[in-house]
């Protein structure tokens, strides 16, 4: 009789690389492991830069690529270390955006307390739907994750409060207090990317806690984690919650940089894109998702000036990745030795 | 009073009966051979002893308290550890990771997300220790994966004996081990006997008559009959059973 409980191959999604081939890392360790630093000061300097370029355009555009950013993060941090395949992430981004639009709509001006507000609606509704979904396994939860966001995608689109189909636009800018707002043209800009810093530290120390430990040992062996004595349920409950409230946050900012939210933010295109990004930059690695949302934002923009089809060399792209370094591009990055990554 | 009791415990699989109203008892401290034929329900036992299958009816007590309606996680809690047939490691993580792993389940919070594990000495301390008794420092910084076998079931038993059980549940270490992994493994169950209690589910019968101080037969999911080696070696249903013939259930 076979034994259903110990069969190895039920491990639900298999770790992401045993032994990546880290070719950059090991030409040029000094730099690999200073380059975290490196790229957060040429984004620190970029709005200062950017006018001597005429690239002023392209503030705002990478204003845009750190909120998915922070929002692939999070889809990262459940899916490459917890392996719980959601497919319905851009729906708790959906949330953190309405928030933000319920709040203005009530009077409310203050961007810190919608920010705020949008990262706490959307941690609790991903508790709610977690609670349910994560009693489910592979492609059931894959399955159920994207029915609760398609109804929140309904419920946005019923919303004639909100403007419905046709959203929300938030004409005066949201306050983010006197002494930041007079500041400089592209304070937003810096309050974007420290929150998106704050993140990505936030993630890289729980990756080696021991919440972080704790979380992998359920995806690569969940059976072993139960025989251990590890509460498992409750400890996917936890990281499906704190994911679900980061894209919340990053969906309030993406609120405030559109000025304009509507349903078309949490269909659920938008969470296979997210998927799409974080696969391309490397599934469970710290700097997979950053990675996978500059590469692709970044090409989007520049095929789309040449052609309107740019679906399909980005199509091609992905199919290059997938048959040539399958493990990402942060896999390159990384040191044999582990620590460059947190795997 | 026995340690651990499990009264009339049954499990169905469709119209398969894996588990027939066992009755099971371990002493304090004993070490307790369960054995029996292929496809007798003995890795289903462990299963629903340990909490990984739901019994559909029966009672399982350790020391006192009803561990019955509890989940896995909490069986362990309550002092009930177990191993698996197949190895069951974390193949990727280095074995220091795997022994951290099993020793950070059992002291304190796994919910702690902002201090950096390698920073909390008393859990690399204890993986250390555990490391040292099981025989696994050479290998600390290997992958589990790439480990000889018989190490993997070491390792295996190492998570288990993190947890500080007093009952062992061990399924089949033996199993596919050659004669000299096989008498380590021996040693180490024999260097446990007296700190806890060990249910061990083995082929092995060698082994079996040299650890087991009480044996239980399990045919077709129920208990043939239980005592000591010399009472199961004289017991003509169990020579049949041993020589391939049918039981008349």
């Amino acid at each position: 009789m076979a034994n259903p409980v110990s069969d190895p191959s039920r491990a639900t999604v298999q770790t992401a690389a045993a032994h990546p081939q880290p070719r950059l890392a090991v030409r040029f360790p000094g730099l690999v492991r200073r380059l975290p630093w490196l790229v957060l000061a040429v984004l620190a300097l970029f709005p200062l830069l950017a006018p001597l370029g005429g690239l002023e355009y392209y503030v705002g555009f990478v204003r845009r690529l750190l909120i998915v950013a922070i929002a692939a993060a999070s889809l990262n941090f459940i899916l490459g270390y917890g392996g719980m395949a959601a497919l319905g992430h851009a729906g708790f981004v959906g949330v953190g955006a309405y928030t933000v639009v319920a709040l203005v709509d009530a009077g409310f001006s203050s961007a810190w307390l919608a920010w705020g507000a949008a990262l706490l609606a959307a941690g609790l509704c991903a508790a709610l739907i977690g609670a349910v979904s994560l009693r489910t396994r592979g492609v059931y939860f894959i399955m159920i994750t994207l029915a609760f966001a398609q109804m929140l995608y309904y419920l946005a689109v019923s919303l004639r409060t909100y403007g419905g189909d046709d959203g929300y636009g938030l004409y005066t800018p949201l306050a983010m207090g006197a002494w930041l707002d007079g500041a400089h043209p592209d304070v937003f800009y810096w309050v974007v990317l420290g929150i998106a810093a704050l993140v990505f530290a936030a993630f890289g120390r729980v990756a080696h806690s021991r919440f972080g430990y704790a979380l992998r040992g359920i995806r690569d062996n969940e059976t072993r984690m139960a025989a251990l004595g590890y509460p498992v349920y409750r400890l996917k409950l936890a990281g499906f919650a704190a994911a679900g409230a980061v894209a919340g946050l990053a969906g309030g900012l993406l609120a405030s940089h559109n000025a304009f939210v509507s349903p078309a933010i949490m269909h659920w295109t938008q969470s296979a894109l997210l998927l799409v990004m974080v696969m391309l930059g490397g599934l469970g690695r710290r700097w997979g998702a950053p990675l996978g949302v500059a590469l692709w934002l970044t090409l989007e923009e520049m095929l789309k000036l040449y052609t309107d089809y740019w679906h399909w060399p980005l199509g091609l792209l992905l199919l290059l990745v997938v048959f040539r370094a399958p493990q990402g591009l942060a896999a390159l990055f990384e040191r044999r030795d582990g620590h460059g990554g947190a795997r | 009073m026995s340690l651990f009791r499990a009264q009339g415990l049954v499990k169905r699989f469709g119209g398969l009966l894996a588990a027939d109203h066992v009755d099971l008892a371990v002493e304090q401290g004993e070490i307790h051979a369960l054995i029996g034929p292929n496809g007798a329900g003995k890795s289903t036992l462990v299963n629903l002893i340990s909490g990984l299958l739901p019994a559909d009816a029966g009672r399982i007590v350790l020391d006192g308290v009803d561990l019955t309606p509890l989940s896995a996680q909490q069986r362990v809690r309550h002092g009930l550890a177990r191993c698996f047939q197949i190895a069951s490691v974390f193949r990727s993580d280095s074995v220091r990771d795997n022994l951290l792993l099993a020793v950070q389940a059992q002291a304190g919070s796994s919910f702690r997300c902002l201090r950096r594990r390698e920073s909390e000495r008393a859990l690399m301390d204890a993986a250390q220790a555990l490391a040292e008794r099981l025989a696994l420092t050479e290998v600390l910084d290997r992958p589990a994966g790439v480990l000889p076998h018989g190490m993997q079931k070491r390792l295996d038993v190492a998570l288990a004996l993190a947890a500080r059980p007093r009952l062992l549940l061990l399924d089949e270490p033996m199993a596919g081990m050659g004669p000299e992994d096989s008498r380590q493994m021996i040693e180490l169950i024999e260097s446990l006997r007296g700190e806890m209690a060990i249910l061990l589910i083995e082929h092995d019968m060698d082994a079996v008559f040299q650890l087991a101080g009480r044996i239980s037969v399990l045919v077709n999911g129920r208990v043939l009959t239980s005592g000591d080696a010399a009472h199961v070696r004289g017991h003509a249903e169990v020579q049949s059973v041993y020589l391939g013939t049918e039981v008349p259930a």
